[in-house]
């Protein structure tokens, strides 16, 4: 199970009598032991200018992935500026911005370097959803210094970022104006993502709850499959390519009969 | 032999010291001389002053000079031959000097040959005419046959030669007859006063192993200067079938295939059958027919195995004997193979995915030598009630019967990370798991919100095998906290890296932010050998709580850490690092080299000095027993055991053996450490076998029913093994044919202008005009046995002479009226 509990292993189902050992095994257990929970953060970068053009965009994400997954994000996901001690209680960070982004200095830029060699994840999202370049062209330009020699290539349509949960074909977002994704590969893992489909512009809600932002051409479905793109990010942030295991890999091809 | 008497100066002057004396003893002398002319005095008188001015010079000479007297006793010596046989065990092998006829042991044959009257009456003439000649074995080294040099052929006897070592190196053997300063046995050769004429080699002639060992040897023959006369102990027909190489890598890797080469050679059994069968510690792990083909015909074979475990094992090619075969020695070919884990089978399951999980997939993915399996749970029970069921996942079921009773025992280390086991169907396996440690499987239980919080590993043969309580949930604590490294943690293999770091009292680390409030298991900790590592300070009382502890349940290891937060050692603003590496993959590293029981981590070692050995050499076995905290452990019991591996021998008609034919021990005993958790054997030279050494810990849990009134130790306990072989004669008796032996000899001869003989011609017989040395060398020389020195200078009487020599000329000068 990489797993849904529905799928609780058919082999095991055929098994005696299953469900009342499970029944007898979750009774067994103490359910007033709650203690506190392993909760992951989404942080956000605060810098100078358009640091959050979709606000509550990681909030959502939050919420979904609770709603959809096992992981358990905090609800309020929190800020972080690039020379804080924080950044680095997560090895994850979320990088919006619209028409353009202003160089962070060198400190910042040491601290990100550090971030990402480290083994963090830097995802970028560029909320003009590829009207305006020059967001991208800021990150292009801050990530030659940052992380000097590493190319920002396209992400293969057949990367695990594709399937980390859902089987994913094209990285919707608000917009679908790239049918791919930029990004750094080195060392058998991805250090920096670049979204240009505005995909914080799909997960933003009003206070009201309803979507901020129509997404276009697509319109609901469009954000569904952002959203499902979303929680494909932040699966493959913490599982990095688990989905790639032959275990897996084998399982998906027979059961689609893929071969 | 003679005197020889002779002046010796021990001190001499610059030249133009020597002249000025010269000048001065003429003058002195020609002053003399022509004074006495001059005055009108009796000749006895003269001559008086003459003789004593001359020994008052010649004293001045003696002193300046610091002459002394030197005796000599000198003798003369003859040329010396020396006889240089072969010892070897091909010696010992039986061959036929016709097709039907008997069958006779080379050194049977040489020393049939020596105690013959023509060959004794050879060597009476040889010295006769003034040559000694010397007797020496050769085999692996040289020895001087003293009985035989002190003979002088009056009683026939015959030559004291065993014919079982287990080489035969001539070149050694040969250069060793003009000396060798840096050896004891060929300086005595260096100093030898008779000069070498002639050799004589008495050998089969298998010698070299190859052509290039054979221009070598031609190349030291022809140095000598020295005619070599050869006698071939050889007979040109043989009955035999003999391993002669295989070619098998020191190591090998569990599951892949190895391929071991095997040639095989026999002679007069041409046509026959025969088996060849590969051996695992004695016991049959493959065979093949083998129909033989014709005489000295390289037969190759090969054997592929694929090793199921790891260890180091004793493998042997052995090929069943023919009737009236010349030996069976060379029947089984024995090789050690260490195996080793080709890749390491992991299996990793968490119960949710965080960065703690992500942070340990990463290090062990980036290990080429680790084959992860994981099983993440990415969506709960009440996620998928919410779902889409149309949505496309990549989910696929947790094959829990697969991974948890079919292939557990394939898993080298099975990693329980924040699982919630009941919740996933996994608790009715939990017994599974606790039988694999036990029966040596390796088990890493990380804490945080799920698995040790909740409870799910309630289970009372899992809670038996770890050394904390998993019975009572622990729920989590998410403050930050700083561990504390216990005493024993700083020799840990776990954690000796981070200490040696200097990371003992977590100075420079960043805190943790989740744990277990875990307890130790007081009920079966000490049986367990369970360790507290890391510990934390509580924070509600006075006192510690353990947050990384291990245990050595059965065979197996088992590590607990009580929390989900460990990557934060390789993720922080201000992380040092240690030559490149971060504090979390020094942790980690030490984590799986520990419980994969990577040889540095052991804590009851065996070794013997030596992987092989000859049957005359003992045998050293040392034990060393460390603790829990991985220090030298004093007075532990340890009961140690050698037994054989392989049947002692392949008698004619023996059937294949396996298992059974395994016989029991053939030494055992009990050790105690001593202060510095040490023990050592040293056994008696062994019988030629392959052998497996064995040491276990003596403890309450391990002892066994008494058999015979000893106390035993159970077979689950752990042990440490060592295999070792004992050869009875290496590789010397895998080419037996003496033909090649035969060509090899005639053509030393013929390159040092001797001659060459061989014992199975007919009328073979030593020459007597045996090829010496023509360069004079041959003639014999003298020899100063001892000398004798008289300082004549450095004495009252050399004084006084020179005195008597002064005083004396004046004395008579002024009686003779002279001044």
């Amino acid at each position: 199970m990489a797993v849904a509990s529905t799928g609780l292993g058919r082999r095991a189902l055929a098994a005696q009598d299953p469900l009342s050992q499970y029944l007898d095994d979750r009774a067994a257990l103490t359910t007033d032991v709650m203690g506190e929970v392993l909760r992951i953060d989404l942080p956000q970068l605060r810098y100078p200018g358009a640091w959050d053009p979709r606000p509550g965009a990681m909030q959502q994400l939050a919420s979904e992935l609770r709603l959809r997954t096992r992981l358990e994000p905090v609800r309020e996901p929190t800020t972080v500026t690039a020379t804080s001690r924080q950044l680095f209680d997560t090895p994850f960070l979320y990088v919006a911005g619209m028409s353009g982004m202003p160089t962070l200095g060198p400190e910042a830029e040491g601290q990100l370097r550090r971030f990402v060699d480290l083994g963090g994840l830097l995802v970028f999202d560029a909320a003009d959803g590829g009207v305006d370049l020059q967001f991208e062209r800021d990150v292009r330009e801050m990530l030659t210094r940052v992380l000097p020699g590493s190319l920002l290539t396209r992400v293969a349509r057949d990367h695990v970022l594709f399937r980390s949960f859902y089987i994913v074909d094209e990285p919707a977002g608000r917009t679908r104006t790239f049918d791919h994704v930029l990004g750094i590969q080195e060392e058998g893992r991805l250090k920096v993502l670049l979204l240009r489909n505005d995909l914080g512009g799909a997960l933003a809600r009003k206070p009201d709850g309803l979507p901020a932002y129509p997404c276009t051409p697509g319109g609901p479905i469009q954000r569904e499959w952002a959203i499902r793109f979303a929680v494909n990010i932040l699966l493959y942030a913490t599982c990095t390519d688990y989905k790639s295991d032959r275990a897996h890999v084998e399982t998906l091809l027979q059961s689609r009969n893929w071969r | 032999m003679t005197e020889r008497w002779q002046l010796i100066a021990g001190f001499m002057p610059p030249t133009w010291a020597i002249v000025l004396l010269a000048v001065c003893a003429l003058a002195a002398s020609a002053e003399a001389l022509w004074a006495l002319q001059r005055d009108a005095l009796p000749l006895p008188a003269r001559l008086a002053i003459l003789a004593l001015r001359l020994l008052a010079i010649a004293g001045l000479f003696a002193v300046a000079f610091e002459l002394s007297l030197a005796i000599d006793h000198v003798r003369e010596y003859g040329p010396r031959v020396v006889v240089l046989v072969d010892d070897s065990a091909s010696m010992g092998i039986a061959d036929r000097a016709a097709p039907r006829g008997p069958a006779t042991a080379r050194v049977e044959r040489v020393q049939a040959f020596f105690a013959d009257e023509r060959t004794r009456e050879t060597l009476a003439t040889w010295r006769a005419r003034g040559i000694d000649v010397e007797f020496r074995a050769f085999a692996e080294s040289t020895q001087v046959m003293e009985e035989v040099v002190a003979k002088t052929g009056d009683e026939p006897e015959p030559l004291p030669l065993t014919a079982d070592k287990p080489a035969s190196n001539l070149a050694r053997a040969l250069s060793r007859l003009v000396g060798d300063p840096g050896d004891a046995a060929s300086a005595s050769s260096a100093l030898d006063p008779r000069p070498l004429a002639g050799v004589v080699i008495v050998s089969d002639g298998l010698v070299a192993e190859d052509d290039g060992a054979d221009a070598a040897l031609v190349q030291i023959a022809r140095e000598l200067e020295t005619p070599l006369t050869t006698i071939s102990a050889g007979a040109p027909h043989l009955r035999d079938i003999s391993v002669t190489r295989v070619r098998a890598g020191e190591f090998a890797f569990v599951e892949n295939i190895s391929e071991f080469e095997v040639e095989l050679v026999a002679h007069g059994l041409a046509g026959e059958q025969t088996v060849v069968e590969l051996r695992r510690d004695g016991v049959i792990i493959a065979s093949t027919p083998l129909r033989l083909a014709a005489d000295g015909v390289v037969m190759p074979l090969r054997f592929e195995v694929a090793p199921d475990r790891t260890g180091q094992f004793v493998f042997e090619v052995v090929v069943h004997p023919a009737s009236g075969e010349a030996t069976t020695a060379n029947n089984r070919w024995p090789f050690v193979v260490k195996v080793l884990r080709d890749k390491v089978r992991v299996l990793h399951v968490s119960g949710r995915p965080d960065w703690d999980v992500r942070a340990l997939r990463t290090l062990m993915r980036k290990d080429p030598n680790v084959e992860l399996l994981s099983y993440y749970i990415l969506r709960g029970l009440d996620d998928s009630d919410r779902e889409d069921r149309s949505a496309p996942l990549s989910l696929i079921a947790f094959p829990t019967d697969a991974l948890f009773e079919e292939e557990l025992g394939s898993f080298d280390l099975v990693i329980l990370h924040n699982f919630d086991a009941v919740n996933h169907r996994v608790g009715r396996y939990l017994g599974n798991i606790a039988q694999y440690v036990q029966e040596g499987g390796a088990l890493v239980v990380i804490g945080g919100d799920l698995g040790l919080a909740t409870g799910d590993y309630r289970n009372p043969d899992l809670a038996a095998i770890m050394p904390v309580d998993i019975q009572v949930p622990t729920g989590l604590d998410t403050r930050p906290f700083r561990p504390r490294m216990t005493d024993a943690a700083r020799r840990h293999p776990v954690t000796a890296r981070l200490a040696e770091a200097g990371f003992t009292r977590w100075d420079g680390l960043p805190d943790l932010d989740s744990y277990n409030p875990i307890q130790a298991n007081a009920s079966t900790r000490s049986g367990l050998h369970a360790t507290t590592l890391l510990e934390r300070q509580s924070p509600d009382e006075p006192g510690t709580m353990p947050l990384l502890m291990t245990a050595e349940p059965g065979r197996g290891r088992v590590l607990v850490l009580a929390t989900g937060s460990t990557w934060r050692l390789g993720f922080a603003a201000d992380l040092p690092l240690v030559d490149g590496a971060r504090p979390y993959d020094l942790l980690w590293l030490g984590v799986i080299r520990w419980l994969l029981r990577d040889a540095s981590s052991e804590r009851l070692t065996l070794e013997t000095d030596r992987a092989s050995y000859g049957t005359h050499a003992p045998v050293t076995l040392r034990a060393t027993a460390l603790s829990t905290s991985y220090a030298p452990e004093p007075e532990v019991g340890i009961h140690w055991l050698v037994r054989p591996l392989t049947r002692d021998g392949l008698d004619e008609g023996s059937a294949p053996g396996g298992a059974d034919a395994i016989a029991d021990a053939i030494a055992r005993g009990e050790w105690t450490t001593d202060s510095l958790g040490r023990a050592s054997e040293t056994l008696d030279p062994l019988p030629a076998g392959s052998y497996e050494a064995t040491a276990r810990r003596i403890e309450p849990d391990t002892l066994a029913e008494p058999v015979d009134g000893e106390v035993g130790v159970k077979d689950t306990a752990p042990h440490a093994r060592r295999v070792f072989l004992v050869r009875e004669a290496g590789h010397e008796l895998a080419w037996l044919d003496a033909d090649p032996g035969r060509e090899r000899l005639a053509r030393l001869a013929e390159a040092t202008g001797g001659v060459a003989l061989a014992l199975a011609d007919a009328g073979a017989e030593l020459p007597v005009d045996l090829p010496l040395r023509s360069d004079g060398a041959a003639e014999g020389q003298e020899n100063v046995e001892s000398r004798r020195q008289i300082a004549l200078w450095d004495s009252w009487g050399a004084l006084l002479l020179v005195l008597l020599g002064f005083a004396g000329e004046w004395l008579v000068r002024r009686q003779s009226g002279l001044r």
